[in-house]
């Protein structure tokens, strides 16, 4: 009797610090995803980076920090004003940590769109050079990111821009691309609708679907 | 229980009321703050970045003993161990550098890398196929590049007063034999293999690793494409010939099977030719590669390549009426590789594989009949160790079989030789810091046939200055074999051997690139002989020689607009006394002053890339027996403005047209005199001409793939 109960009291208190430091790990990746929301120069990116590295090296098990630490470095990449170099260092940092990601979680739409992401990124910073052999690289992880789940708005909308910066390059008019940017119009509505307050799960995105709005006027 | 959550809050009361404060400024080893630094308590989640100044304050309620993480890209993670006990803790560490992949220092003397992947470039592989006087051969290209020599009655790779057996050519790392197809003498040849089978290359006029040996002047490294993008099929129709290469892509291997024909005969009936072809040149070529992923990092490939082919010409002959003589010629070639790359633990990785080249020419010179058999195995192991991220450690070893047989069917003549070559070669690379690099080797060669052995030292060491540029040396000592012809009649011989001292300039920086490069060559053991093909006698290893020189190239990218453009001059002083020269003379394939100017231009609305290439060297040395002495004349300059168009009017359709010496320039390469003088005591004479005045090439390329997202744009 003495034994079950102690056995019960140390499940109980197991269980709870399962709880507690799962609470620790959900409130961290909060606090992390409101200052990389608010992020306002290439440095606060940084300060969010490293805060889900942190996070990262405290979860080994969980794809999300280390999907946020790459996304935040490919933003920072886009963002910088620096060298080429300087961007290929964030890129670099980027596809370290998405890596990262895929390992604990394989085949997973967000991170492979991410991946594109990055991709997308070093083509930005020098397209006369990367242009032919990177852009073919990105719509084939936009393509994947999208056959792994047709619901995922970020992949769709990054697919549309590649798209209509194809359908441009041969002159083409943008009715493939402007496709595309409604269906991730509409899932972007739908993953509004049914947010959760708090949730930690991937939702940006959407801004990127408004400013290309303009093009399919 | 009760007790149990009670005793749980009184920690918890205590941690709050514990908080310390570790604060300080990070620097690196120069004194210098670094922002940024991902700063935290290992096991937990309190952690902070330093500011811009270095700066940081780190606010915890943890207690007793912990360790903090300094960690940020560059630089080692340095870990620090302190009691937290309430309080303030002063914590001001220095980073030490690390080795950075993509900013540290490489070697760039006598080196020029395509890559995609890659610093320190200086072609994109994509660049090499648009080159307009290319003609879609990967060794066009590489001759606009600073070092080589135009020698447009050869068509192979001249480097630095070198002739073309001094390049090697290798494979994912394995020896290609007879890279080039088979010709007839002053008919120009192309490299045999497509420049879409490679995704990069390593192009060195001098002072390169000692992981390549057998190439007295220059090494050509061709690295082919891993798994393919896609399935896809690709035809391509021309105006030469045509071809389909179908490629099956599967998630961790791919096969692509690759056949095609090309006929000039057709070509050359419709535009006027300068030649006397009774049958143009023809054949068909097949290939098949295979890759296999091993693992996560490794790779495994297969390679095989088939072709026959043959032409039919008449050569005049000086002195004489009529066509002259009819060359007819015949070649069935293959090469064959397999090859392997791996990453194991603790920092080791190996690649090697085996190679084999197989060349019969069959030549019909009335009254002779003659057959040639060329074949090379090669076999390669190398590992690499990394004790750091600042010394790395690659030995290998390597065996050669090379196999020579001429004979002269006609007459029941026959002579050949066997040899196998035994080499081992280590290099050492490292880093003193991210901004000098040393790089020291050694090989170590036996060879069965003369029993001779030799060392041939490697040295090259490269500085990084602040403002991105690099100044680099390289010097060392490079052998090879006597060419087959020379070597069937004289195995005893023994091998020719080069030194070289180069001093490299390099700085790639926001889309231009500036490389200057001056280097000092000598040569050794050169044969010296009486008589010509087939006939040699009297010979002798005693010739000698040298080259010196230096040459500059510029590229640019940025200044103009959808433009890319670069400009190359290569100034070689080069003299021997080989073949049957009894003095130092300047060779007919070293012109002293080389330029070239490649542009490339896109135009969005027209959905095309124009191009023109320019050539210029200043004449080719030859003999005339009407004057004294040896190399007494030159030839006019040599000239060629060459021009393409490319045009996609869909993402999977190309239609390219190129046309080279648009200007109809009559270049001429030399001359062949008569042996014996007519009646006048003049030797006469013929030129040394080009093919036809122009070369005019269309291809239509198809990519068929059920991805819509397929295109062709790697293929341009």
């Amino acid at each position: 009797m003495k034994n079950s109960i102690l056995t019960i009291a140390f499940l109980l208190a197991s269980m709870v610090s399962i709880v507690a430091s799962n609470d620790a790990y959900v409130q961290a990746m909060q606090k992390a995803l409101t200052n990389m929301r608010s992020a306002a120069s290439v440095e606060d990116l940084k300060k969010s980076a490293n805060a889900f590295a942190r996070i990262a090296e405290m979860n080994t098990s969980e794809w999300l920090p280390d999907y946020y630490a790459a996304l935040t470095y490919a933003n920072m990449g886009f963002r910088s004003q620096g060298s080429l170099a300087e961007k290929d260092e964030f890129y670099a940092q980027a596809k370290k940590h998405i890596q990262k990601a895929d390992a604990i979680s394989p085949n997973n739409s967000e991170i492979v769109a991410v991946q594109g992401f990055i991709t997308m990124g070093e083509l930005a910073a020098d397209p006369q050079s990367r242009g032919q052999h990177l852009s073919g690289e990105a719509m084939q992880l936009f393509g994947k990111a999208i056959s792994l789940n047709r619901q995922n708005p970020r992949a769709i909308v990054m697919m549309a821009q590649m798209e209509y910066g194809m359908a441009q390059f041969f002159g083409q008019g943008p009715e493939k691309a402007c496709g595309l940017l409604n269906s991730s119009l509409e899932l972007f509505a739908k993953e509004e609708a049914s947010k959760v307050e708090g949730s930690i799960e991937p939702r940006w995105g959407k801004s990127m679907a408004e400013e290309m709005k303009q093009i399919c006027k | 229980m009760k007790f149990l959550l009670t005793l749980s809050f009184f920690f918890f009361v205590q941690a709050v009321s514990g908080q310390t404060a570790i604060k300080g400024i990070v620097k690196d080893s120069k004194g210098e703050s670094i922002p940024g630094v991902n700063i935290y308590i290992k096991g937990t989640y309190d952690g902070t970045t330093s500011e811009l100044d270095g700066s940081y304050l780190l606010e915890t309620t943890e207690t007793g003993k912990q360790v903090i993480v300094f960690q940020y890209m560059g630089f080692k993670t340095q870990e620090e161990e302190v009691e937290l006990n309430g309080g303030e803790i002063q914590l001001s560490p220095t980073l030490r550098e690390t080795i950075n992949e993509m900013s540290a220092v490489t070697i760039t003397a006598g080196a020029m890398e395509a890559s995609d992947e890659k610093r320190a470039v200086v072609l994109r592989p994509l660049d090499i196929v648009t080159v307009p006087s290319a003609m879609g051969d990967i060794i066009g290209a590489f001759q606009t590049l600073p070092g080589t020599s135009n020698v447009g009655n050869d068509g192979r790779l001249f480097v630095r007063g070198g002739d073309a057996s001094e390049t090697a050519i290798f494979i994912d790392g394995l020896m290609v034999g007879n890279a080039f197809g088979t010709t007839a003498s002053n008919v120009p040849t192309r490299t045999r293999f497509n420049p879409n089978l490679f995704k990069g290359s390593f192009f060195s006029t001098g002072g390169y690793s000692a992981e390549f040996g057998n190439a007295m002047s220059s090494a050509l490294a061709l690295n082919s494409v891993d798994i393919p993008a896609r399935t896809q099929g690709d035809l391509s129709l021309m105006s030469v010939g045509l071809g389909y290469s179908q490629t099956l892509v599967g998630k961790n291997n791919s096969l692509t099977a690759t056949a095609n024909y090309f006929d000039l005969n057709p070509y050359q009936h419709i535009v006027k030719q300068n030649f006397d072809w009774e049958r143009g040149p023809f054949g068909v070529d097949g290939q098949v590669s295979l890759r296999q992923k091993i693992g996560k990092n490794g790779m495994a490939k297969g390679f095989f390549h088939t072709e026959s082919g043959g032409m039919k010409i008449w050569q005049k002959v000086p002195g004489q009426e009529g066509r002259g003589q009819l060359v007819d010629l015949r070649n069935h070639y293959s090469f064959g590789q397999g090859s392997f790359k791996q990453t194991l633990a603790n920092d080791w990785s190996m690649y090697g594989g085996l190679a084999f080249s197989y060349n019969v020419d069959e030549y019909n010179v009335a009254p002779f009949e003659i057959k040639n058999t060329n074949q090379i195995v090669h076999g390669k192991v190398a590992a690499v160790k990394g004790f750091s991220d600042r010394f790395s450690l690659k030995t290998g070893t390597e065996v050669f079989q090379f196999s020579y047989r001429e004979s002269l069917k006609s007459e029941g003549l026959e002579r050949e030789y066997s040899d196998a070559q035994v080499n081992v070669f280590s290099e050492a690379d490292y880093y003193f810091s991210n901004s000098l690099i040393m790089r020291a080797g050694l090989r170590v060669a036996h060879t069965s046939l003369t029993g001779q052995s030799w060392v041939d030292p490697r040295f090259s060491l490269a500085y990084k200055f602040k403002h991105e540029g690099q100044v680099s040396i390289a010097a060392g000592k490079f052998s090879q074999p006597v060419v087959e012809t020379l070597r069937v009649v004289a195995p005893e011989s023994s091998n020719t051997r080069a030194s070289h001292l180069l001093l490299n300039y390099f700085l790639d920086k926001n889309g231009r690139t500036i490389r200057a490069e001056a280097f000092y060559k000598d040569y050794v053991n050169l044969l010296t002989y009486q008589g010509e093909r087939f006939l040699y006698r009297d010979i002798e290893q005693n010739g000698e020689g040298f080259a010196k020189g230096f040459d500059l190239f510029y590229r640019d990218r940025k200044s103009f607009k959808n433009t890319d453009f670069w400009v190359t001059y290569s100034f070689v002083d080069s003299k021997r006394i080989f073949a049957n020269f009894t003095q130092m003379v300047q060779p007919g394939f070293a012109p002293r002053h080389n330029a070239s100017v490649v542009v490339k231009h896109f135009v969005p609305k027209l959905k095309s890339q124009l191009g023109a290439s320019f050539a210029f060297n200043d004449g080719y040395a030859y003999t005339n027996p009407n004057l004294p002495g040896e190399m007494n004349a030159k030839t006019p300059s040599f000239q060629d403005l060459s021009i393409s168009w490319s045009y996609l009017p869909k993402p999977n359709l190309i239609i390219h047209l190129a046309c080279s010496n648009v200007l109809g320039r009559d270049n001429i390469f030399g001359y062949q005199f008569s042996p014996i003088p007519n009646e006048n005591g003049v030797y006469e004479s013929l030129p040394i001409r080009q093919t036809a005045p122009r070369f005019i090439f269309l291809g239509i390329f198809l990519t068929l793939s059920k991805d819509k997202t397929a295109n062709n744009l790697n293929n341009l």
